[in-house]
């Protein structure tokens, strides 16, 4: 039944998208008629889309083993919560997951935008249309997860299993699998907008204007959820994977972390050609890029190629993907080539100390880590393929690559803001730097007399200090400048600065966030401490100035597993404070156990506690105490992030933003020296 | 800037080539707490630095210094034990690449065709930066050039 529904909503989905598509291109070459048509196309799907992940859900929650996805991940003992999120916990339904967030995206671009952007809309709409058509043929096809369970299991026609194995133990770990999955799709999905709008603007012949302004709010809504979906999953393995990190540069870490990286770089290079009407080859290129990124992510991880390059060709997704991305690929090339005539552009630079300048650093950056991080991930493949040896490409590799290039980035985080657009006044400048510099040489010093001896640590401290006062710089010149003007208190005109110009110094505090994170990486790798004690019941161990005491070890067992957990006391020297339980968990379905250790979080360090094993008389048990310096300010500095970038489109769209900004070039020429207190960015 | 920027490029050039002098960004050394004084605290750190180069075979994409497996914490005694028979870190090493070949070693050996995923992105960074620079400067100097330009053809319009 389910499967029969699963099937018509599919291939409706398919259908409409193929329809929707065919009417939208055909509206933009002479019909415009087809318009709404395609709309309404789009608004079908997404019906189409929400009916079918609700038939899942509903086979999910209902146990309705015909279905072979339930099959696969179910299990009646799993709890409710960890059956509904196993939607997405395997191929074919985070597939089908990623296709009704797609529709979701496309039916809300199509939405608001339905009065305007009229030379654009129809090929943003073809194009959306295109990408959701090969989604739902792979769910139609290779990644169908309504195939019936005796089709796909090869049993008995109609036979039915009374029971399924549930989801990867891994996955029903820890709730956080309820949220980093859906924001990072959130994110990595919605970057087919910003490469619909590219695509448009080519078709279109009007690669500037519209789709710049227009593009910016559909990159800004997607980089947030991709940023809080990399950070919650950081945290989600800090808190499940028992070895006390958060990044180990797996493949599947950096494919969400590649198009973050071009999504970062796009987000500013368009704001120098929205100023300059400058870098338009550029920024199409790099809006390409971040989604074929996204889908080279998909292809990497999904198709199984990382395992061996022998691996892919066995299944069907593998072939599919790459397929899809040499169309884009090629299609993409041949429109930018098509119009290269109009993307040239004029140069447009005042002085090599300008904003400008600074962003096109940002831009090299970048684009230097995304190529990096892209070459370590491939090269085991590369290797295979040429050297016919394989190789491992991890975390040494990456960490050695990317921090040099980090600390570049933390630099201009707080350089760039201090710039001027155009040019600054030397005097200005020097205005700007010369408290920081101090601060920041005065800290270096500090640093290192409190033992900050690994260069890089000390380098990156450094630099953040100079980052946060130039940011501060920023805030409180303005905000100054406006105490005097209106004698107003200097927290209300701090809120006055910044509410009048959100997208200005909502882009500021994401830079904070950045900084914040930076630091808490720096610090938690250098100076992280581990030790492996085993402990009888009642005996104690000092560790870091930490004491921790074994009370207690038991066993225990839950509807869906079978545990072993060790209460211990743990405190600073003045005696204990907290009990933490660590845990072994044993899974049906999974030979090794499951380790869930536990962390106490604390704003200078964490206490991190892995149960690594146990007596089985019960008489001991083995711990890895880790103890995790400023682990906490990465979660912060990234939600910190999220919500400056929130505030940086808080009234995006809103007239006022719009009506200033038309106003804004003649004013800015007039008195180009102090834009230090105007302008936009 | 561009001194500043030159600075970190040279910190990139050279650190490849800085092997675990405590250059990389992972992992300083930890010295051992006092508690249990039959640790011996250089060794230790020693098989911390090789434990962090190798890869843990059962775990995906983790260090045998960083697994909790029990097959990591068995590659780590197995280092402990040749350490303490007097090899050196690299006849360690060596032992365990013969053993399981080159993927073992998380980092690639800077050597033959491996040299591409080491360099690549050392050339794209300077070129990049060289190329960046170039431009700027011949768009200011073409700015300023146009600039004046205008600013003649004005003044012969009034003439």
């Amino acid at each position: 039944m389910i499967s029969s529904l699963g099937y018509l909503a599919v291939g409706g989905a398919l259908l409409l998208s193929v329809v929707g598509a065919v009417a939208a291109f055909a509206a933009m070459g002479g019909r415009p008629q087809l318009a709404p048509w395609a709309r309404r196309a789009v608004y079908g799907v997404f019906a189409l889309a929400t009916l079918a992940i609700l038939l899942m859900a509903v086979a999910l929650v209902a146990h309705d083993f015909s279905v072979s996805y339930v099959a696969q991940v179910g299990s009646r003992s799993t709890p409710l919560f960890y059956t509904v999120i196993s939607l997405w916990s395997s191929l074919d339904g985070s597939i089908l997951f990623w296709g009704w967030i797609l529709a979701g995206y496309s039916a809300a671009v199509v939405y608001i935008h339905r009065d305007r952007y009229q030379d654009l809309m129809p090929a943003v709409t073809g194009t959306l249309l295109i990408v959701s058509a090969f989604f739902w043929l792979l769910l139609a096809w290779p990644a169908n997860p309504f195939v019936p369970t005796w089709q796909a299991f090869g049993l008995a026609p109609g036979q039915v299993p009374a029971d399924g194995p549930g989801p990867n133990p891994l996955l029903q770990n820890h709730p956080f699998m309820g949220l980093h999955p859906p924001l990072l799709y959130l994110g990595y999905v919605g970057l087919t907008v910003p490469f619909a709008f590219g695509i448009a603007a080519l078709l279109s012949g009007k690669v500037s204007g519209d789709w710049i302004r227009a593009v910016r709010l559909w990159t800004m809504a997607p980089w947030i959820f991709l940023t809080a979906g990399i950070v919650s999953g950081a945290w989600w393995s800090y808190e499940v994977l028992g070895w006390g990190g958060y990044w180990a540069w797996d493949p599947v870490e950096n494919a969400s972390f590649l198009p973050w990286l071009t999504a970062t770089a796009f987000l500013h290079s368009i704001m120098v050609q929205e100023r300059r009407q400058t870098l338009k080859m550029w920024n199409i290129l790099l809006v390409i890029a971040t989604f074929l990124l996204t889908l080279f992510g998909t292809f990497l991880t999904r198709s199984g190629i990382l395992a061996s390059v022998h691996a892919f060709v066995e299944g069907l997704i593998g072939p599919f993907f790459l397929g899809f991305i040499t169309l884009v690929l090629i299609v993409s090339l041949a429109l930018v080539a098509w119009r290269s005539d109009e993307l040239k552009s004029e140069p447009a630079l005042d002085a090599i100390a300008s904003r400008e300048t600074a962003f096109l650093f940002n831009n090299l950056l970048l684009v230097a880590f995304t190529f990096t991080v892209l070459l370590g991930t491939v090269y085991p493949l590369v290797a295979e393929a040429i050297r016919g040896v394989k190789v491992s490409v991890g975390a040494p590799y990456f960490n050695r690559m990317s921090v040099p290039i980090a600390l570049g980035l933390v630099l201009l985080a707080g350089i760039g803001p201090a710039l001027p657009w155009r040019r600054g006044s030397p005097d200005l400048l020097a205005k700007k730097f010369l408290w920081p510099t101090v601060a920041a040489l005065l800290s270096g010093v500090v640093f290192w007399v409190f033992g900050a001896r690994n260069f890089l640590t000390w380098l990156t401290l450094v630099f953040s200090v100079l980052a946060v006062a130039l940011l501060i710089g920023e805030f409180w010149r303005p905000a100054r400048a406006r105490r005097e003007a209106h004698g107003e208190g200097l927290g209300r005109a701090l809120l006055a600065v910044v509410s009048k110009n959100r997208r200005r110094y909502g882009g500021y505090v994401v830079h904070f966030g950045i900084v914040i994170i930076a630091v808490g990486i720096a610090l938690s790798s250098t100076y992280r401490r581990e030790r492996e004690f085993t402990l009888g019941i009642g005996e104690a161990a000092t560790f870091a100035g930490y004491t921790v005491r074994l009370d207690s070890l038991y066993a225990g067992r839950e509807p869906q597993r079978d545990f072993v957990e060790a209460a211990f006391s743990v405190g600073g020297d003045g005696g204990f404070s907290d009990t933490m339980r660590p845990r072994l968990n044993y899974y049906p379905t999974s030979q090794q156990p499951i380790g869930t250790p536990r962390v106490r979080t604390r704003p200078d360090a964490d206490l991190y506690l892995s149960l690594m094993a146990y007596d089985r008389t019960g008489a001991s048990a083995t711990v890895n105490i880790i103890v995790n310096p400023m682990v906490v300010w990465i979660w912060i500095g990234g939600a910190i992030a999220a919500l400056g970038a929130l505030l940086a489109i808080s009234n995006a769209g809103s007239g006022a933003d719009r009506s200033r900004r038309a106003a804004a070039p003649s004013v800015r020429r007039a008195k180009p020296a102090e834009a230090g207190v105007g302008g936009d960015d | 800037m561009a001194t500043r920027i030159t600075l970190f490029l040279l910190l990139l050039a050279v650190s490849p080539a800085v092997e675990g002098s405590g250059f990389a960004f992972a992992q300083e050394t930890q010295e051992a707490a006092a508690t249990m004084p039959a640790e011996d605290p250089e060794l230790e750190a020693q098989v911390r630095r090789i434990a962090a180069k190798l890869r843990c075979p059962t775990c995906r994409a983790l260090s045998v210094q960083d697994s909790p497996s029990g097959m990591a914490q068995e590659m780590r005694s197995l280092i402990r034990e040749q350490l303490l028979a007097g090899k050196t870190p690299a006849e360690v090493e060596a032992y365990f690449v013969e053993r399981y070949g080159e993927w073992i070693l998380l980092e690639p050996k800077a050597e033959g065709f491996n040299w591409a995923v080491w360099l690549l992105p050392v050339f794209l960074l300077l070129g990049g930066l060289a190329f960046v620079l170039i431009t700027a400067r011949r768009w200011v100097r073409e700015g300023q050039a146009r600039a004046a330009a205008l600013v003649k053809e004005g003044q012969e319009g009034e003439l």
